[in-house]
């Protein structure tokens, strides 16, 4: 492990994340509450934060278990909005094949949506992989670390942060202050707009698949605009 | 089964679910090659699943009800942000242009 451990890249994927931290800390406030109000106790509350680790399929699983679905029709739910991973799997892939499996399996289990989004174009840029995977472990570990306290805050406190503040709102505001930098070809914009047009279009699709297929029809456009030289001169 | 046991169950068996998902593709290309398609649509991946993450997000004023005008104080804060975003690149700059012209318009709208 420690051959491709940075402590400088490290530091700066945690401070990094921080802007992010302050969007996600309500969603796992919400989190934590949503999940006492399902009936959970504490500590299966704050159990669903350490092992499950998505705020998106822990929402969707306090909801249902309030709702008193049964446990398949739960998993599924969750499978499904957990199909991203297969996604950010696939495209870190490439990069993680020079680490031995200690490294794989820990930045696997820190896989999240923000880690990913922040990290990838490290893992592009540099060739130099003991910085990007120092980079990622950084901010991967204080979005785990952050994580466990808000639900933390969540079960114990309760709705502490006033919902008019509308503080998780920081969340799509930091996704976009990655994906602006990505528009720099033609192919980039193609993604974007079929992407966004298909998420708005489908959007009534049940179980939130509008997001797995709006991300497919997205990278779909993408690699036909690639193919019929879209952009190039 | 009991409500506790379910949850638990549950618990276990989507952190499972969830994990696996992340790690399918790590593991299973550590020691194969990628075929070169593959690898060209994984290319887009952070910008397809961003649009997608974000424009819901933004777009909607309640679930399922569409709001694409000045009345959407989102929509407007995104459009701000987004345009700090891409000219000024700075992270922390984009997320309090954002925020407070989201607080600005929320007051004025409602």
């Amino acid at each position: 492990m420690r051959k491709h451990f940075s402590r400088s890249a490290f530091t700066e994927g945690v401070r990094d994340m921080l802007p992010a931290v302050v969007g996600m800390f309500p969603f796992g406030i919400v989190c934590g509450v949503g999940a006492i109000s399902a009936g959970a106790s504490p500590l299966a509350a704050l159990a669903m934060s350490l092992i499950m680790f998505s705020g998106a399929a822990q929402i969707i699983a306090a909801q249902l278990i309030a709702a008193g679905a049964p446990f398949a029709v739960i998993v599924l739910s969750c499978f499904v909005v957990s199909l991203r991973f297969l996604m950010y799997s696939a495209a870190l892939a490439p990069y993680l094949r020079p680490l031995d499996h200690r490294w794989r399996n820990l930045i696997a289990f820190l896989l999240t949506d923000q880690a990913f989004a922040a990290a990838i174009h490290k893992f592009r840029a540099a060739d130099d992989l003991k910085q990007s995977a120092s980079y990622f472990l950084g901010g991967g570990a204080v979005l785990w670390l952050m994580w466990q306290l808000a639900t933390l805050a969540g079960i114990l406190l309760g709705s502490v942060i006033p919902p008019a503040w509308q503080l998780e709102f920081v969340v799509p505001l930091c996704f976009l202050s990655l994906l602006a930098p990505l528009v720099r070809d033609r192919p980039t914009l193609v993604v974007i707009i079929a992407a966004a047009v298909s998420a708005i279009a489908l959007d009534s699709m049940p179980m939130r698949l509008s997001m797995i297929c709006a991300g497919l029809l997205g990278i779909g456009a993408g690699v036909i605009a690639d193919r019929i030289g879209v952009g190039r001169d | 089964m009991t409500k506790s046991q379910l949850i638990w169950l549950v618990i276990f068996a989507v952190g499972a679910v969830n994990y696996a998902a992340r790690l399918s593709f790590i593991a299973f290309f550590a020691r194969r090659e990628m075929p070169p398609l593959l690898a060209e649509a994984l290319k887009h991946v952070p910008a397809a699943m961003l649009t997608a993450i974000v424009v819901p997000a933004v777009v909607f004023a309640a679930p399922g009800k569409l709001d694409i005008g000045f009345a959407n104080p989102k929509l407007i804060a995104a459009v701000a942000a987004g345009i700090v975003a891409w000219r000024g690149r700075n992270p922390l700059l984009t997320i309090g242009i954002g925020m407070v012209v989201l607080w600005l318009v929320q007051y004025v709208v409602g």
